[in-house]
């Protein structure tokens, strides 16, 4: 039986956790928190019980329970916890971990691998965690002659392209990130940056497969982004907006997938193509070029890479719920908080804390975020099934597909809304309510 | 007012900034975590399947659909212009809509001949 680590002592692992936590709490508390301190000096802070909040008494906030919730509540109102956490970055990164856990595990059952019920036992629920500490721990090699600069920034900018096009992504009314008028052609605009990061770092790792992988991606992506564009036109055309919130909006009776199924297939069409999955994964084609313009990539630059990746699929689900599902609306199912809880708080226990605002977030927020969720979701699911079902197709096909049959649909699509608007079905003073 | 509108975006602006702070100390953590041996200078050869890479690897790669590179750069410019007018339907009269249909058309029509000439593989 071979040993893993022969002079593995207890008492020495445990000296060293003990080390690294004594260095720790010296460093917050000499650098750290001064560090915070000034930060927050700097920082314009709301008034809180009628005070205006210092960086001391913002610092012991958690030492004063009436102070507690008004702060919070002035923090959820910035832009930072907007990015930071809830329609933004946390919220995406949570709903693409779990989108990368249940397609692991939904393909290793499609699939008969038994590979991905191994780690923690019980169905293998620490997958997760063991893919992300494989990536973290693996050594980053970059290829001798490899552009360094490019190479080294391509994941992150990936990254955080794709983070740009989830703060475009209303979750509930008044839940978004960049709530812009041209919301639409805002999104257009960042999906037309991925092509450009894609062929970058193709050709800054000067080896051939991520090359032939990187052009391929360049194709497919930008012949699939007309009908993408058509395809949304007659959306357009009955709402009159560009911007998403009141695309959103407006479906509150019905969501335009009934009046517009060729455009949601083609919608959806073109979107398996631009996340690069089955049966439109060419720039990735294993069996073919090793794993195209990703070949190069170890480590946490693939891993960053793959984040970027599921970001992206999370933000086009989202936009299909946004255009076609109806966003968020949907039956009202969150139950109306009780009176007193809104105006006295909770009386916690022994201890009786009289915290009134309590509910962080409003019944209509939560429920939209429900439905949003549940719906997003669903169309996840779509996305990651025909990975398990269907094979990969041709670059002369895929292009045939792109160019003639999927963007002849999208005409079609328009002239359906067109003749809906102008037989008086929809729009202002149609004969369907909106 | 302009400045106005593009304070708007500012938002997106700070999300792809957020994203790439809190993304980028992974690289610098992983690079310290993990093991950095720089023994054997063929591990840092690029991948071609165990073989030793011959050639460059920026090569000339002919994919011969070059013509739909061209088509993008017409029709896609095309396809945000009819955003314009779809965004502005409800104020237009109706009247205006033929001219927009018989723009469709024209579009159409040159689409279809592009894509008739691009299958013509011994013209280009």
């Amino acid at each position: 039986m071979s040993v893993i680590a022969p002079d593995f002592r207890l008492s020495g692992f445990i000296r060293s956790i003990l080390d690294n936590a004594f260095w720790a709490l010296l460093l917050a508390n000499l650098v750290g928190i001064p560090a915070i301190m000034m930060v927050l000096f700097y920082i314009e802070m709301p008034v809180i019980n009628g005070e205006l909040l210092t960086p001391f008494l913002a610092f012991t906030w958690l030492a004063d329970p009436s102070r507690i919730l008004p702060i919070v509540h002035a923090f959820m109102a910035t832009d930072l916890f907007r990015v930071m956490a809830f329609p933004g970055f946390g919220f995406a990164a949570l709903i693409a971990a779990g989108t990368i856990f249940v397609e692991r595990k939904l393909l290793a059952k499609l699939q008969l691998r038994v590979g991905p019920f191994y780690c923690g036992k019980i169905e293998g629920i620490l997958q997760l965690m063991g893919d992300g500490l494989k990536l973290i721990s693996k050594e980053i090699i970059i290829p001798a002659k490899a552009d360094k600069p490019i190479f080294w920034v391509a994941p992150v900018i990936f990254v955080a392209t794709a983070a740009a096009f989830v703060a475009l992504i209303p979750v509930a009314p008044g839940w978004v990130v960049a709530d812009v008028d041209l919301g639409l052609i805002a999104v257009f605009a960042v999906i037309g940056f991925f092509p450009i990061i894609t062929i970058l770092s193709a050709w800054s790792a000067n080896s051939k497969f991520p090359f032939i992988g990187g052009i391929r991606a360049l194709f497919q992506m930008v012949s699939f982004e007309i009908p993408l564009i058509l395809s949304l036109l007659g959306v357009v055309i009955l709402t009159g907006t560009l911007n998403l919130s009141e695309i959103a909006a407006s479906q509150s009776v019905f969501p335009w997938i009934i009046f517009l199924p060729v455009g949601a297939v083609v919608f959806f069409t073109t979107m398996l193509a631009e996340l690069e999955r089955i049966p439109f994964d060419l720039p990735e084609a294993e069996s073919e070029i090793v794993a195209g313009w990703l070949t190069e990539f170890s480590g946490m630059m693939y891993g960053l890479v793959q984040l970027g990746t599921y970001l992206k699929l999370y933000a086009f689900a989202a936009l299909f719920v946004v255009l076609f599902l109806g966003g968020w609306h949907g039956p009202m199912v969150v139950p109306p908080f009780p009176e007193e809880i809104l105006t006295e708080g909770i009386v916690m226990g022994p201890v009786t804390a009289k915290i009134p605002g309590l509910p962080l977030f409003t019944q209509e927020m939560l429920n939209g975020t429900l439905w949003f969720v549940l719906k997003t979701v669903g169309v996840i699911f779509f996305i990651l099934l025909p990975r398990g079902v269907f094979p990969r197709i041709r670059i002369d096909m895929l292009l045939n597909l792109g160019w003639s049959k999927l963007i002849g649909l999208a005409f079609v699509n328009i002239f359906i809304a067109l003749g809906l608007l102008y037989a008086g079905v929809l729009g202002p003073g149609g004969m369907l309510p909106q | 007012m302009v400045g106005e509108l593009a304070g708007n975006y500012s938002a997106v602006v700070l999300m792809f900034g957020f994203a790439a702070a809190a993304m980028a100390p992974a690289l610098f953590v992983s690079r310290m975590v993990s093991p950095r041996k720089r023994s054997n200078p063929v591990k840092f050869l690029p991948m071609e399947c165990g073989q030793v890479p011959s050639g460059e690897g920026r090569t000339h790669f002919m994919m011969q659909y070059y013509p739909y590179i061209l088509m993008f750069v017409v029709f896609d410019v095309m396809a945000i212009f009819l955003y314009a007018w779809g965004s502005s339907l409800f104020e237009l009269p109706k009247s205006a809509t033929l001219p927009m249909i018989g723009f469709l058309g024209i579009m159409f029509g040159a689409m279809a001949f592009a894509l008739y000439q691009s299958g013509r593989r011994r013209i280009w």
